[in-house]
């Protein structure tokens, strides 16, 4: 056993008994968003993200094949691709958080810091989060804009926040648990984002399509396409909050398993190599 | 003589009376409301009650929703004010059966809505006059919607701003390190 494999071994211990945990993770979520932040990277992706919807803002308001259908349509467009663009973002930097420590070799030294494996990873998980909470705030000018004279700000930032962070909650916990599986960075960031292009595949389906019942058991069972397909509910067709509530059951179902599976193995994800794997 | 002409005229009336172009509706259609305004991009529910009042059932009916425009030069595609114009349905003697429709004003101006039924099936026939309602006459008022002129700001500024903070940062990173140094 090495010097380090011991000190994870004493941090394993220190997993079972820490009640200190609610400070450690914000410790941790507070350096890791400063690395995410000040590094530039974060930043950077917000950019990306901002030139994105804003070429699907001035393509709505200029482009006559969309204009001519709806304000109401315009807004859970831009909302759509928020949530689906911020859940992304969260997913790639949740991906890279424990793969990505490993590779960079900068895993050692926080496993022999005083926090424990939990708190680690609620805290890259919160990182991961805030990035997505970075992408709704740069969403806010765009919805306001598209939405003017409708009376549906309120309504759209409350459904986009709650159901972006519900998906970005449930990615995020995923991209971590297939980082902390994964033997490299690349695998990783690989299979997370091959994860959400099969999530997004349904929604990409042309509309004219027959849709029977493989196609609902598909849209319930997907959280992506599930959340986007409540938010078009709530701002399109104007439904109230508890009508379309049988999409949210997988968002949530989601958001519930992974975190659990999360934080339940967390002391067995957060290792210099992945479990069921010799150093 | 005058025999024969009395039963000549009764047979062609019976011939005529008989035609494929007298055959009558099996049902009656109604619609609500008559009338309707609204702005573009509302969505509105029409209702129509077909009534059998026969003393045999219907049958395979189709009820088919249309939409025309009653001002020159307004082009109407049915198919973007509502994705499901077509309901089949059939009714039992002196019975009646309510369909809903739901449409959206996608383009400013006059209107008639109406709905046509009409016999489906294998046993249809040429000479099933379709049954049509009376005409919604729908109003629909133009918006001011999205200009580009109005989305220009928000689109430039936003990656501008983001821009000019991450280039602050990096700025201010840079400085700090230097001083480091």
């Amino acid at each position: 056993m090495t010097q380090t494999e011991m000190a994870i071994s004493t941090r394993g211990e220190h997993d079972r008994d820490d009640g200190d945990a609610g400070a450690e993770w914000l410790v941790v979520a507070g350096q890791e968003c400063r690395d995410l932040w000040t590094s530039g990277r974060g930043l950077v992706l917000l950019i990306c993200f901002s030139v994105l919807l804003s070429a699907i803002t001035y393509l709505t308001s200029t482009n006559q094949a969309l204009n001519f259908l709806e304000q109401r349509e315009a807004v859970n467009l831009v909302l759509q691709y928020a949530v689906a663009v911020g859940s992304l973002l969260t997913l790639v930097v949740a991906a890279d958080g424990i793969s990505g420590e490993r590779e960079r070799s900068t895993l050692e030294s926080l496993l022999v810091t005083p926090v424990s494996r939990r708190a680690i990873i609620a805290g890259k998980l919160a990182a991961g989060l805030s990035l997505w909470l970075g992408a709704f705030v740069v969403s806010v000018p765009y919805v306001w804009v598209l939405e003017r004279g409708l009376g549906i700000f309120g309504r759209a930032l409350t459904i986009g926040l709650l159901i972006g962070t519900l998906v970005a909650f449930g990615l995020g916990s995923i991209g971590l648990l297939i980082s902390a599986a994964s033997t490299s960075n690349k695998t990783s960031l690989a299979a997370s984002v091959f994860l959400l292009l099969v999530l997004f595949a349904p929604t990409q389906l042309p509309s004219g399509l027959p849709q029977g019942w493989f196609f609902d058991v598909l849209e319930l069972g997907n959280p992506v396409a599930s959340g986007l397909r409540y938010i078009s509910g709530g701002l399109v067709a104007a439904h109230s909050w508890d009508r379309d509530l049988s999409f949210l059951v997988s968002p949530l179902v989601v958001a519930l398993v992974a975190g659990t599976a999360l934080f339940w193995l967390s002391p067995r994800l957060v290792r210099l190599t992945p479990a069921g794997r010799p150093a | 003589m005058r025999r024969r002409l009395v039963f000549g005229v009764v047979m062609l009336l019976i011939w005529f009376g008989c035609g494929p172009a007298a055959a009558a509706p099996a049902v009656e259609v109604s619609v609500k409301p008559a009338q309707a305004a609204a702005v573009l991009g509302d969505r509105l529910t029409i209702s129509t009650r077909i009534t059998n009042p026969r003393n045999v059932v219907t049958g395979p009916l189709l009820a088919h929703l249309n939409i025309a425009s009653l001002q020159e030069g307004v082009y109407v595609d049915p198919e973007d004010w509502s994705s499901e114009r077509s309901q089949y349905l059939s009714i039992q003697p002196g019975s009646e059966q309510t369909l809903s429709w739901e449409i959206q004003a996608v383009s400013a101006g006059r209107f008639a809505v109406y709905v046509v039924v009409l016999s489906s099936g294998t046993t249809a026939a040429g000479a099933d006059g379709p049954a049509v309602s009376p005409m919604v006459k729908l109003d629909v008022a133009p918006r001011a919607t999205l200009t580009a002129g109005g989305a220009l700001p928000v689109v430039l500024v936003v990656p501008i701003l983001l821009g000019a903070i991450a280039l602050a940062l990096r700025v201010r990173i840079r400085s700090k390190a230097r001083r480091r140094t």
